[in-house]
């Protein structure tokens, strides 16, 4: 490859990529933001920003909703990491708790909710109901695999997971955005 | 542990038995405070309000009960009292058979508000039609659900090892 | 669960609940597994006060295998039963006083006293909610050593903290103002629709079963049954509040003299033919499970009847001819559980 800035700029073809240090570059105003963002080091301080600030929806679904209740309260405090659970719509957060038993009724509610969240947003399943089904697998009205309607980033396992394990989980979600693509293909 | 025949339960059937006359089948102590009473379906709504006359005012629940094998299916209506205090610890069951395919049954809802949701319940759980309902729609299933009464024998679910 | 509303500017017209988001068959389920396996499955319906729905199963099966507990296996288990009784109120108060109101004072003075309960909880059974500890016959483990002193700590700091919360909260303009006239549901409408529980005692009516018809070792016990006149939303609060208070009372008079013995009988693993009703009064109001018994080790059929749902006529029609504003303290003062409703 010719290091030739003119060259560079007369040809049509597509950007150099990010191993080549930008010379002269031609491209939309998005690619650019998306090169310059996407790498570090302001990769790491917007994905800092995001997972110092995870906003749970208040989607109450079943019975686990009382450990994620107790996990709120003063004991577990999860506004040291930035959890601020008092926020009325959708619109404003990106963290999606499934807590407990998903019915057919409830889940296109779910679904509903999950569109109207904005980007980026992650979702968390929360207990063994919301895992695989649980303790009510072979009843008639519930959906035992909520991949199918949603991607899940996490699996928190337990009936009830105590609010330790809810938190473990939230921590390996905040590793999981450290290390992820700002803006990814 | 049947009420030995001085117990306040079997004071409670005779007076049961005084207020209803001919007009019920069965009428017998099951257990301390349990007095159950059979009634045919065309009697149902004339046993149920001498029962509210003779002071059971409320319902505690209202549920079905289906006997594939004896080819009936119940109605249970489960009746207690809070304004008299003889009756408070109480509980009558008001039992009414019925056939099992499209079963139905005068609803005893202007009797007593309190079984309204239980009756619109036993009718999506049961297939039981209660005429007279004032609001008999789905109240708990999805929206398309298209199987079965679920609580019917004839909807099975895998049993466990 | 979601109610509709239709209103006229800002009062509200017509409300209908639409209910149904939580409903995992738990009565179909029960008629398919056996007896024992059925307990972990019906005390999640109401998981922050599983004690009293695992009660309420178990007693028709006694009943109908004639089993008999023995004396302390009956204390333990009102004992376990009173502290539930204590922790489920805080977590009704706290959501009604807490979410619904608008402050977040009285969801951290709930949640935070809570954890010291849900501690006791753990001591004794294994676990924060979910016990499983009831069986056909008994209970399943003996007080562990130093639970009775615990007990007595946890409820004299309960007791202060209460008066805490009455001055900071109950007294307090702000609530009360909001609280105050607001729902109210008078003793006739409340006998006619048929409401349990706090609701029913907040109307003027003091009925309960511990009192009416007593099981466990109620009936050896003192205590009041707290009840107001006028209905509102406030004394829904208050006498969830009161309870609270009567509940550490028999807490305290049952510490003192728990009897010797065993905690358990051995009990048949069948249901014999037959029918039996349980009545246990928990926190939201009066649970009934009715058992029919074919003979074999699966029930035939369980209907369980919650306190949220008989509670759930009464919504409708408080919610006529109020304001939206009143709509969040009259919901949170019924203090619906959806889960128990929808089972």
């Amino acid at each position: 490859m010719s290091t030739d800035p003119s060259k560079e700029s007369q040809s049509s073809s597509p950007p150099e990529e990010m191993s080549q240090p930008p010379g002269i570059w031609v491209g939309s105003l998005r690619d650019l933001v998306e090169r310059v963002v996407g790498s570090a080091p302001l990769k790491y301080l917007v994905n800092w920003s995001r997972l110092y600030s995870l906003w749970p929806v208040h989607l109450t679904t079943a019975c686990c909703s009382a450990e994620f209740g107790a996990m709120m309260g003063p004991r577990y405090d999860p506004e040291r990491y930035g959890m601020q659970a008092v926020v009325g719509s959708m619109r404003q957060s990106d963290l999606l708790i499934i807590e407990g038993t998903v019915t057919k009724k409830m889940l296109k509610r779910i679904k509903v909710i999950w569109e109207q969240m904005p980007n980026p947003k992650y979702a968390i399943a929360m207990g063994d109901c919301a895992c695989s089904g649980g303790l009510f697998h072979d009843s008639y009205s519930i959906i035992n695999d909520i991949e199918k309607a949603i991607p899940i980033d996490i699996y928190v396992p337990g009936c009830p997971p105590r609010p330790e394990a809810l938190l473990n989980g939230i921590i390996k979600l905040r590793e999981k955005i450290r290390r992820e693509e700002v803006y990814p293909k | 542990m049947s009420a030995t025949p001085s117990s306040p339960e079997q004071d409670i059937v005779v007076a049961i038995k005084e207020q209803l006359g001919s007009a019920v089948e069965n009428v017998t102590a099951l257990d301390k405070g349990r007095i159950s009473v059979i009634a045919r379906k065309e009697v149902a709504r004339d046993v149920a309000v001498l029962l509210q006359r003779f002071g059971l005012d409320h319902t505690l629940a209202v549920s079905g009960v289906d006997h594939p094998w004896e080819n009936h299916l119940d109605v249970v209506y489960f009746l207690s009292s809070y304004s008299h205090d003889n009756l408070k610890h109480v509980v009558v069951l008001l039992k009414i058979h019925l056939e099992r395919e499209n079963p139905s049954l005068p609803s005893l809802t202007p009797i007593w508000e309190s079984a309204n949701l239980f009756e619109r319940e036993t009718y999506e759980m049961f297939g039981v039609n209660f005429e007279g309902h004032p609001n008999l729609q789905k109240l708990l299933l999805q929206d398309n659900w298209d199987g079965p009464p679920p609580l019917k024998k004839d909807l099975k679910i895998p049993e466990l090892a | 669960m979601r109610i509709k509303l239709k209103t006229d500017g800002d009062i509200i017209v017509e409300a209908t609940p639409d209910i149904g988001y939580v409903h995992r068959g738990c009565e179909k389920i029960a008629e398919s597994r056996n007896i024992i396996k059925n307990i972990p499955m019906l005390e999640r319906p109401n998981i922050a006060d599983s004690s009293h729905l695992n009660w309420s199963y178990i007693a028709p099966i006694e009943k109908l295998q004639r089993v008999e507990v023995p004396e302390r296996g009956l204390h333990i288990r009102t004992m376990l039963c009173e502290i539930n009784r204590i922790a489920s109120h805080l977590y009704g108060m706290a959501i009604m006083g807490g979410i619904f109101s608008g402050h977040t004072t009285m969801y951290m003075f709930g949640f935070g006293d809570r954890e010291l309960l849900l501690d006791l909880h753990e001591m004794l059974t294994g676990a924060r909610m979910t016990f499983s500890f009831f069986v056909p016959g008994g209970v399943r483990r003996d007080l562990p050593k130093g639970f009775v002193e615990k007990l007595a700590q946890t409820l004299d700091y309960i007791e202060r903290h209460l008066s805490a919360i009455d001055r900071v909260f109950v007294s307090n303009p702000l609530f009360v103002e909001r609280a105050r006239g607001v729902g109210i549901l008078s003793k006739d409408d409340a006998i006619k629709l048929g409401v349990v529980g706090p609701v029913l005692r907040a109307s003027g009516v003091a009925c309960d079963v511990r009192r009416d018809a007593p099981y466990g070792v109620y009936d050896r016990v003192d205590f009041e049954v707290p009840s107001f006149k006028e209905g509102d939303s406030l004394s829904r609060w208050l006498v969830r509040f009161e309870e609270m208070k009567q509940s550490i009372s028999i807490l305290r008079q049952l510490m003192r003299d728990i009897p010797k013995g065993p905690i358990a009988r051995k009990s048949p693993l069948i249901v014999p033919r037959g029918e039996a009703i349980g009545r246990v009064e928990s926190s939201r109001g009066e649970i009934n499970h009715y058992v029919v018994g074919d003979g074999g080790d699966k029930p035939f059929r369980v209907k369980m009847s919650t306190g949220s749902f008989k509670n759930l006529a009464a919504l409708p029609f408080l919610l006529k001819g109020v304001r939206i504003g009143d709509m969040p303290i009259i919901y949170g003062s019924l203090d619906y559980w959806p889960v128990e409703a929808d089972r």
